[in-house]
C-alpha cells in the first residue's frame, strides 16, 4: 500500500523521495529540473501529509547543503518550485517510503569562453587568486595578464603602464579558460585569463 | 582541465539542451535567492541550518553584481530578442559601447541573426535606459 497515512503507522524513520528527470545544463546560473534521493523522517508530517511539501523543500535544500555540487551540474542553489509529488513507495527492506517527484531548482556552473567578474582574494607573484559566487578558487597566472607586472612590497599588487592595480578586492572581469572538478572536495576550480578585449580591473 | 569541447560559451556551441534551458542574470537570481531566505526564515525554526555556504556566497556575490534591482527592470531586460545565453551576458556585465558587447558575446555577431552594429547599440541604449529609470 502507498497511501499517504500511512507513514504514522509505519516503524519506518524516514521517507525517501525519489526525483524524477534531471534536464540540467549550466552556465552561469540555470534554472534546472532535477532527479534527488532525499529523506524525510516520518514523524514530520502529520495525518493528511499536509506537511509533505514543507519537509521536502527543508530536506532539500540541507541535501543540497550537503552534497553542494556535482561534476555535471555545478553548483546547488536553491529549490525554487515542487513541480509535483506522485504517489509514495514503500521500499520493503529498509521501511523507508519513497515519492517521486519533480522540483525546478538554481545551479551555477562556470564555462570555458565565458566572461564574469569577480574578486581578487590572494595575491602571489606568480598570479593572482579570485573568487565569483560559490567558486572560491580561480587563478589568474601572471602570463595570462598581458601587461600586468607584479610589484613587490609588504602587500604585493600587479600594476601595468597605465597604473590599473590589481590589488585585494578588486573586481575583475576575466575570461574562463578551464574549469576542473575537484571530486574529493566536492568543488569546482577554474583558470581565468585577461587576454581579451574590455578584460581586466573594474571601476 | 575539463575538455568539454562542446561547451564553449564564446561559440554558443554549448548545446541544444542549454539554449531550452532556462539561463538566469544575477539580478533574477538575487531576486529569488532573496525570496528562498526569506521563505526559509518563515518556515524553518533554524533558517541558518538550511542556508549552506554556497547558497550564501551565491546570494552575496549577485547582489553586488547585480546591476538591476528593480523587479520590473529585470522583466524588461529579459524581454529582449537574444539567446538566453547572451542576454544574461549583457544584463550582467552592461557593456557601454557595441565594441565592448561584441568582445563580451562574440555571438551576437556572428550568428547571423540580423544583429547589425546600429541593432545592438539601440539594444544598448535601451538597457542602459532601463537602468537609468528603474
Amino acid at each position: 500500500q502507498t497511501g499517504r497515512y500511512q507513514f504514522h503507522s509505519l516503524a519506518a524513520r524516514t521517507l525517501s523521495l525519489f526525483i524524477v528527470q534531471m534536464k540540467s545544463f549550466s552556465r552561469m546560473f540555470l534554472k534546472v529540473q532535477m532527479p534527488w534521493n532525499v529523506i524525510i523522517p516520518a514523524d514530520s508530517l502529520d495525518a493528511k501529509g499536509l506537511m509533505l511539501k514543507k519537509a521536502i523543500v527543508i530536506r532539500l535544500m540541507d541535501e543540497f547543503a550537503c552534497k553542494k555540487a556535482t561534476k555535471d551540474r555545478g553548483y546547488f542553489m536553491a529549490v525554487t518550485t515542487l513541480e509535483s509529488i506522485g504517489e509514495g513507495r514503500v521500499r520493503q527492506n529498509t521501511g523507508d517510503v519513497l515519492f517521486p517527484v519533480v522540483f525546478s531548482g538554481i545551479t551555477f556552473k562556470m564555462y570555458r569562453g565565458e566572461i564574469l567578474q569577480g574578486v581578487v582574494h590572494k595575491i602571489l607573484k606568480h598570479g593572482v587568486f579570485l573568487r565569483c559566487g560559490p567558486v572560491q578558487n580561480i587563478y589568474l597566472s601572471h602570463i595570462k595578464m598581458p601587461d600586468y607586472h607584479y610589484v613587490p612590497g609588504e602587500n604585493g599588487i600587479f600594476m601595468n603602464d597605465k597604473h590599473s592595480k590589481i590589488d585585494k578586492d578588486v573586481i575583475v572581469r576575466f575570461i574562463v579558460i578551464g574549469t576542473k572538478w575537484m571530486e574529493a572536495e566536492r568543488e569546482f576550480q577554474a583558470l581565468v585569463s585577461l587576454e581579451g578585449d574590455y578584460l581586466g580591473p573594474v571601476s | 582541465m575539463s575538455g568539454e569541447e562542446e561547451e564553449n560559451a564564446a561559440e554558443l556551441k554549448i548545446g541544444e539542451e542549454f539554449l531550452k534551458a532556462k539561463c538566469l542574470m544575477n539580478c533574477e537570481v538575487a531576486l529569488i535567492l532573496e525570496h528562498k531566505y526569506e521563505q526559509l526564515q518563515q518556515m524553518s525554526d533554524d533558517p541558518m541550518n538550511q542556508v549552506s555556504q554556497v547558497f550564501e556566497k551565491s546570494l552575496q556575490y549577485v547582489k553586488r553584481f547585480s546591476r538591476y534591482k528593480n523587479p520590473d527592470a529585470v522583466r524588461q531586460v529579459r524581454e529582449y530578442q537574444l539567446a538566453e545565453f547572451e542576454l544574461c551576458v549583457l544584463g550582467n556585465l552592461c557593456p557601454e559601447t557595441v565594441e565592448e558587447a561584441i568582445a563580451m558575446v562574440p555571438s551576437i555577431k556572428t550568428k547571423g541573426r540580423a544583429h547589425d552594429d546600429d541593432a545592438i547599440e539601440r539594444m544598448l541604449n535601451d538597457l542602459s535606459l532601463i537602468k537609468k529609470f528603474e
